[in-house]
């Protein structure tokens, strides 16, 4: 379980910095934010490609949520900008 | 379903936690940075329910029982035989199924080529003098192959990807492999902070440690020909396994 202990740590750490810096840079969007969050779950998972199946599989379920999330956000922002 | 582990409660807990942060940051205090911290808790949770179910039902104290259990009969065997040939691992083409292990009864310095897969028996004859008898074990490595989405291509760095992936990964006995090519039929494997230990014992000089032994069947496997075991060593943070390719 070492090597989730390493992933998990790492995400939470990351998330938690880009938030700092978000912040820090005075962003407010909460789209921005999303989407951070998004790209660094993404590539973070895509590091640790070496992990179980089934730990992956979970993952990949996890990664196409987030996916949705990004599609719903472009989806509204789309809407906003033609109306 | 949901297993109830370490990794599934911080999940929960994330998960509630960051859903009433988000929402009180959202509705009373109109924070945006509070928003988006409840969200990176929801996120979070998300992740560890997902590895919370790719825990393994039996806690790693069973596994270790049951492979101690495993490993005294097979040095029972080996010991009241009084073997002392060095185990052959055989890819799954010579075993009939699994990658085993053969280990002569008698020591022979120059083994018969292997031509055709051995019949599935624990004795088993390997050539056509009288003395080619030897045992087919099936051994951890056997079993750690099967983790294996795919048989690697015979280059070191095939090996090294398919050895991190499941001593690193599927099975969280190390931190990482490197693997290098010392000869033509020689190979040295060094595993990065092992969490399995060796001990000295005819056993293990016959047949290699744990580790030994899955970095053996997998070579195995991906050179499509028997290797065995040329030297091992353990030192501080670091396991060294020399094997060789038998042409």
């Amino acid at each position: 379980m070492k090597i989730y202990n390493r992933y998990i740590i790492i995400t939470a750490l990351l998330l938690l910095l880009t938030t700092v810096i978000l912040v820090a840079l005075g962003q407010t969007s909460l789209n921005v934010y999303y989407i951070t969050y998004l790209a660094e779950a993404l590539a973070i998972t895509e590091l640790f490609a070496h992990l179980n199946k089934r730990a992956r599989q979970g993952l990949n379920l996890v990664s196409a949520v987030l996916l949705g999330g990004f599609l719903f956000i472009v989806s509204i922002e789309a809407i906003k900008i033609l109306a | 379903m949901i297993k109830k582990n370490p990794y599934t409660w911080a999940g929960l807990g994330l998960l509630l936690t960051g859903s009433l942060v988000a929402l009180f940051a959202h509705l009373v205090l109109g924070l945006v940075w509070l928003i988006a911290l409840g969200l990176c808790m929801i996120i979070l949770a998300a992740i560890l329910l997902a590895l919370g179910r790719a825990v393994p039902k039996l806690p790693p104290e069973v596994c270790g029982l049951f492979l101690d259990a495993g490993m005294d009969n097979m040095a029972a065997i080996v010991e009241e035989l009084g073997i002392k040939a060095r185990a052959m691992y055989l890819p799954s083409s010579l075993s009939n199924g699994l990658p085993k292990a053969l280990i002569p009864l008698h020591a022979n310095p120059a083994l018969p080529p292997l031509s055709k897969a051995l019949p599935q028996r624990f004795i088993t004859r390997y050539g056509s003098h009288p003395d080619d008898i030897g045992l087919l074990f099936s051994t951890i490595g056997s079993r750690a192959v099967a983790l294996l989405e795919a048989k690697p291509d015979p280059t070191p760095e095939a090996l090294e990807a398919a050895l991190t992936a499941l001593l690193a990964g599927a099975l969280d006995a190390a931190d990482g492999t490197t693997v290098t090519r010392l000869e033509n039929h020689l190979i040295k494997v060094e595993v990065t902070n092992p969490r399995i230990g060796s001990s000295i014992t005819r056993y293990q000089e016959c047949l290699g440690g744990p580790l030994a032994s899955i970095v053996a069947s997998v070579t195995a496997e991906a050179w499509d020909k028997p290797v065995t075991i040329a030297r091992e060593e353990q030192s501080e943070g670091r396991y060294s396994i020399e094997l060789e390719v038998t042409e």
